[in-house]
């Protein structure tokens, strides 16, 4: 696992996650998992939120190759560092070899990360905690039928945003909330760009730290599409500019890819049940246009 | 009490069939209780379920029992295809009281053959041909009308008003559509109206013990399942939630894995020798590697095309794709 990544074709081929989970069919966070589990490894061991997740390791059965701890739902990072504290004393007293230390992964969706695990992953950040944490977004509580959380993006519906302008608050920046902890690497990913993200999971796994990912999780379910465009929407997320592709690493934010020409967001929008009020008839054309300005502003500053 | 269990997969609106028959027949003085399956509400995966209504005079204002349902009055089958996957429990619990409506393309007569069931089997002609049956139109609402019908004790009007109620939210052309569908099964099953007997109440008492085989007790290392184990999550066939199967076709495929591959969410493509291959015992069938391949090497065929395939493959000549019972 030291080969360095280029190119496509220097993508794992071999899959590690084990196939038969519960996820849904096109899920884009499961898609995004096992591309981050090729390049971590074997020698993880995952501690998981409660979220859609959650369901990968149901008893008797589990995906991965190494062990997973579940806790509450905002509780994972203080979990992360109870299995890195005594990772650490076994490795002190000679108990554990080195080599056969564990990269801790913290998991979690954006309910947990976005939400109400957010003071216990502060903590974590504030103790320089060694360990990895990938948030999996998509953009509500899916697990329990899309209520919207704080990374429900402005205007969707989800199920506790019914009226005909959906969700009137706007999805909260975390990357720039965990960046200025001024950890060892933040990083948004998306599993319909799996270069962009495995170099970047290369890069954190390598680092020591506090590295965080956030990787936009199109959700056939809750978003309201045909699994089978879960990529193309992926795609479009990061062409519109609605999810920038960036990292944070020696206090420096870069963007890994800058969409020069941007295409209006309504291309990535019509594409989701979330969005359809938006286009009805009688709807006002001003709230698709706040979409656009906000991202448009957003890319002014970059460039 | 009635006792309604509806199978379909996710997808198909059968929570919604549930909650539409629920309020219905509360509309109609019962007490009701309606609950879908939680945890595996997936796409295509197989889901059931259940609605329990009891006439207040003569039960009382409550209903005691909770969960699933093990003996049913009636069970609604709105796709086929799971009467042949076991984990899918369709047939779980039937009796000779019980009334089985199957939405089929095939004849009762065919169903009759193949399940040898005692209960009473109806078939829900299905009208509209799709082939994604994930997709199949307003099921959910053709299911609640035709259980609405044969129950006996629910109103057309009750029925519509259910509708109205429940998918509201969706908006009034969806509420059309599917109040369309509902009053036409009702409408469909206008012979068989009031053929569902209700249940008697069930205690512990007169519990009938399922009959089965003793096995003898293996040691614990041997019969538990080892939860140490890696990623013996292969164990689980989602394969079965497939609707639609995706082929690769090997004389365009550009030997391009990584792009197939990478992008699969549940890692069912595997790379043999730099070629694609793609596991069928657990592929779910989203269709995400067809939009993808750069040459367009990957076809889709719907599921039960690519099974009967399958089986004539595995023995021409002695099946035509029919059962005996249709020659």
């Amino acid at each position: 696992m030291s080969d360095i990544i280029r190119r496509m074709k220097d993508l794992p081929s071999t899959h590690l996650l084990g196939t038969g989970t519960p996820m849904c069919s096109g899920c884009g966070a499961l898609e995004a998992l096992h591309q981050i589990y090729d390049v971590l490894g074997e020698k993880t061991v995952f501690v998981n939120a409660a979220g859609c997740m959650t369901l990968l390791s149901a008893y008797p059965f589990t995906p991965f190759r190494g062990s997973w701890l579940y806790t509450a739902m905002a509780s994972a990072p203080a979990g992360a560092q109870g299995v890195r504290d005594a990772l650490d004393i076994l490795l002190q007293q000679g108990r554990l070899p080195s080599a056969d230390d564990l990269q801790v992964v913290v998991l979690t969706g954006d309910g947990s990360a976005y939400g109400m695990g957010m003071s216990a992953t502060s903590g974590a950040l504030d103790r320089d905690l060694d360990f990895i944490y990938i948030c999996y977004d998509n953009e509500g509580y899916g697990n329990t039928g899309q209520q919207y959380s704080s990374a429900t993006p402005h205007g969707a519906a989800t199920a506790t945003s019914r009226g005909s302008r959906g969700y009137p608050g706007y999805k909260k920046d975390l990357f720039s909330i965990w960046a200025a902890h001024r950890p060892s690497y933040v990083a948004t990913v998306i599993g319909s760009e799996p270069l962009d993200l495995a170099k970047k999971i290369e890069k954190a796994r390598d680092m020591k730290g506090p590295r965080m990912i956030i990787a936009l999780s199109p959700c056939p379910t809750g978003w309201d599409y045909d699994p089978r465009d879960s990529v193309e929407i992926g795609k479009l997320a990061v062409k519109t500019g609605v999810w920038p592709l960036k990292e944070y690493v020696n206090g420096q934010v870069v963007h890994t890819r800058i969409p020069r020409e941007r295409p209006p967001v309504q291309d990535y929008l019509r594409r989701q049940g979330r969005f359809s009020h938006l286009f009805q008839a009688g709807q006002e054309p001003s709230l698709v246009d706040d979409i656009q300005q906000r991202v448009d502003d957003y890319w002014k500053e970059v460039v | 009490m009635y006792r309604i269990r509806i199978h379909g997969r996710g997808g198909q609106g059968i929570k919604m069939a549930s909650r539409v028959l629920g309020t219905a027949l509360f509309r109609s003085g019962f007490t009701v209780q309606d609950a879908p399956k939680y945890g595996a509400e997936r796409r295509g995966a197989p889901i059931f379920s259940t609605v329990r209504a009891a006439r207040e005079a003569a039960e009382g204002a409550t209903i005691k029992e909770r969960g699933v349902i093990h003996r049913p009055d009636l069970v609604v089958i709105a796709d086929d295809t799971l009467l042949a996957v076991p984990a899918a429990g369709t047939l779980q619990g039937i009796t000779a009281a019980t009334v089985v409506l199957v939405n089929s393309r095939e004849t009762a007569a065919t169903w009759r053959h193949r399940l040898n069931l005692a209960a009473t089997l109806l078939i829900l002609p299905a009208t509209e041909e799709a082939r994604d049956r994930a997709e199949l139109p307003h099921i959910g609402a053709t299911c609640a009308g035709a259980a609405a019908c044969l129950l006996g004790v629910i109103e057309p009007a009750a029925l519509q008003a259910a509708i109205e109620e429940e998918l509201a939210p969706l908006g009034k052309e969806v509420v059309a559509t599917n109040s369309d569908s509902a009053l036409a099964a009702f409408d469909a099953m206008a012979a068989h109206r009031g053929l569902v007997t209700e249940g008697t109440a069930v205690s512990a008492t007169d519990y009938i013990p399922p009959s089965w085989v003793e096995l003898p007790v293996d040691d614990a290392s041997v019969a538990a399942p080892d939860i140490r184990a890696i990623a013996n999550s292969v164990q689980v066939r989602t394969g079965l939630w497939r609707t639609l199967r995706p082929v690769i076709d090997y004389d365009l495929c550009g030997k391009c894995w990584w792009v197939c591959s990478s992008l699969c969410p549940d890692s069912a493509i595997a790379v043999e020798q730099d070629i694609p291959v793609i596991d069928y015992d657990h592929c779910k069938g989203c269709m995400i590697c067809v939009g993808v391949c750069p040459p367009h090497a990957i076809g889709s065929v719907p599921e039960y095309l690519a099974q009967q395939q399958e089986q004539q493959a595995k023995s021409p000549g002695e099946h035509d794709g029919r059962d005996p019972a249709d020659r």
